[in-house]
C-alpha cells in the first residue's frame, strides 16, 4: 500500500502502536511495518514531524532517553491520544463495515 | 547534555558535517533548507539523525554501518524534498506560537502603562490631550492583536485536534506581530515625545523604554515567523 493511501490514517497508526507502552521514533516506524507485515510502505523520516505535531496537539507526551552514548527520545500515549485512538477505532470500524457490506459480493436472486 | 540530544544540533551537522558520511551530509542538507527555531530544529533533526543511525544499524547487523548501510538508510528515509515540507510545517507552527505567545504576553501590558501615565498625578501634570488619544488607539490595537494571538494558541493547539489548521495562518499570526509590533513603536515614540511636554517625564520616558524593548521582541519574532512561512525548499 502507498504511502499516499496511509497518510489519512497515519495518526491513527502511530497511537495504535503506541497503545502498549512507550517507544521512540524508530521503533514506531518498525512496528507499523511489523504489525502490517510489511504491508504499508511509509517514507521513514516523515513519521518525525508526524509525532511532533501528535506532542503539540496534546496526544503524546515525549522524553528523551540516554542508551548508552546515544539519546533517543520515547513517545508515550497520553489519556487524551487513548480518547482519540478509541475514537479513531470506532470510525475505521463503521468505514470498514459499510464498505465491506458494498464490496462483498451478494448472493444471486433466485426466480420466485 | 542538553535536551536536543547528543549527536549535537543542526547547527554542528551543518558545520561539523562529514561530507563522507552519508547520515551526516543528510541531516545537514535537511538543516540547510529549514527556518524556525533553532531549539526546535535542532531537536527535531537530532532524532532524524538517532533514526537514521538505527535503521543503519538494521540495514548492517553484526558489524558497524557501512557507507552503504548508511545510503540505503537515507534513501529509506526520504529525500530532503521529500522530508522538508513535513519539518518545516511543524517547524513554522512551532515558531508561530513562540510569536503569539509574545504577543499575547507583551502587547496588552500597553494599557495598564498608559492608563497609569493617563491618571497619573494632577491635571496640570498629565498628558497632552492628543498624545493620550493616540496612546489610547494604540492600546487598543495592541489588545486586540494579543486577543488575535489567543485565538491563534487555541487553533494551533488543542483545538487542532478537531479542525486542521489552514495553511496560511503563521503568515497571519506573523503579521499580527508586525501589527502589534508597529503600534508598539509609535506608543515609545509618543511617550518619548510626551516626556518633553509633560512634567512626569521620568515615567513617560521609563514607559517609552519599556515599550521600544516589547517592540523588538515581537518584531523579532514576527519577522522570524515570516521567514518559517516561506516554502523550506525551491520549486
Amino acid at each position: 500500500m502507498k504511502a499516499s493511501e496511509v497518510r489519512g490514517h497515519l495518526d491513527g497508526l502511530l497511537l495504535s502502536v503506541l497503545e502498549s507502552g512507550p517507544l521512540h521514533g524508530y521503533a514506531v516506524i518498525t512496528a507499523v511495518q511489523e504489525r502490517s507485515n510489511g504491508v504499508l510502505e511509509l517514507r521513514k523520516g516523515t513519521i518525525y514531524p508526524a509525532l511532533n505535531r501528535l506532542e503539540r496537539l496534546g496526544l503524546l507526551s515525549s522524553t528523551w532517553e540516554s542508551v548508552g552514548e546515544r539519546r533517543r527520545r520515547c513517545y508515550e500515549l497520553t489519556d487524551a491520544g487513548r480518547r482519540s485512538l478509541d475514537s479513531e477505532r470506532k470510525v475505521w470500524r463503521e468505514f470498514t463495515a459499510a464498505i465491506g457490506s458494498v464490496l462483498e459480493p451478494v448472493q444471486p436472486r433466485t426466480a420466485t | 547534555m542538553s535536551a536536543e540530544g547528543s549527536s549535537g544540533g543542526a547547527g554542528a551537522a551543518g558545520a561539523g558535517a562529514d561530507a563522507a558520511d552519508p547520515i551526516e551530509a543528510h541531516v545537514a542538507e535537511l538543516a540547510a533548507v529549514l527556518h524556525g527555531a533553532e531549539r526546535e530544529k535542532a531537536r527535531m533533526l537530532s532524532e532524524l539523525r538517532e533514526g537514521l543511525l538505527d535503521a543503519a544499524a538494521e540495514l548492517a547487523p553484526g558489524c558497524q554501518p557501512d557507507h552503504e548501510a548508511a545510503r540505503e538508510a537515507v534513501r529509506q528515509f526520504g529525500g530532503v524534498a521529500e522530508l522538508a515540507p513535513g519539518f518545516q510545517r511543524e517547524l513554522t507552527i512551532v515558531q508561530a506560537r513562540h510569536t503569539s505567545r509574545r504577543i499575547l504576553l507583551l502587547a496588552p501590558l500597553l494599557l495598564p502603562c498608559w492608563y497609569l501615565l493617563a491618571a497619573a498625578g494632577p491635571t496640570a501634570h498629565r498628558l497632552p490631550y492628543a498624545a493620550q488619544v493616540l496612546l489610547a488607539h494604540l492600546g487598543g490595537t495592541a489588545a486586540a492583536t494579543a486577543l488575535a494571538a489567543a485565538a491563534f494558541l487555541a487553533a494551533t493547539g488543542r483545538l487542532a485536534r478537531r479542525l486542521s489548521t489552514p495553511d496560511r495562518l503563521p503568515v497571519m499570526v506573523a503579521w499580527t506581530g508586525t501589527t502589534a509590533a508597529v503600534a508598539l513603536a509609535l506608543s515609545a515614540f509618543t511617550l518619548t515625545i510626551a516626556s518633553l511636554l509633560t512634567s512626569s517625564w521620568p515615567l513617560c520616558a521609563l514607559a517609552g523604554a519599556v515599550a521600544i524593548v516589547f517592540h523588538a521582541k515581537i518584531a523579532a519574532s514576527a519577522r522570524a515567523c515570516r521567514q518559517c512561512a516561506r516554502p523550506a525548499v525551491a520549486a
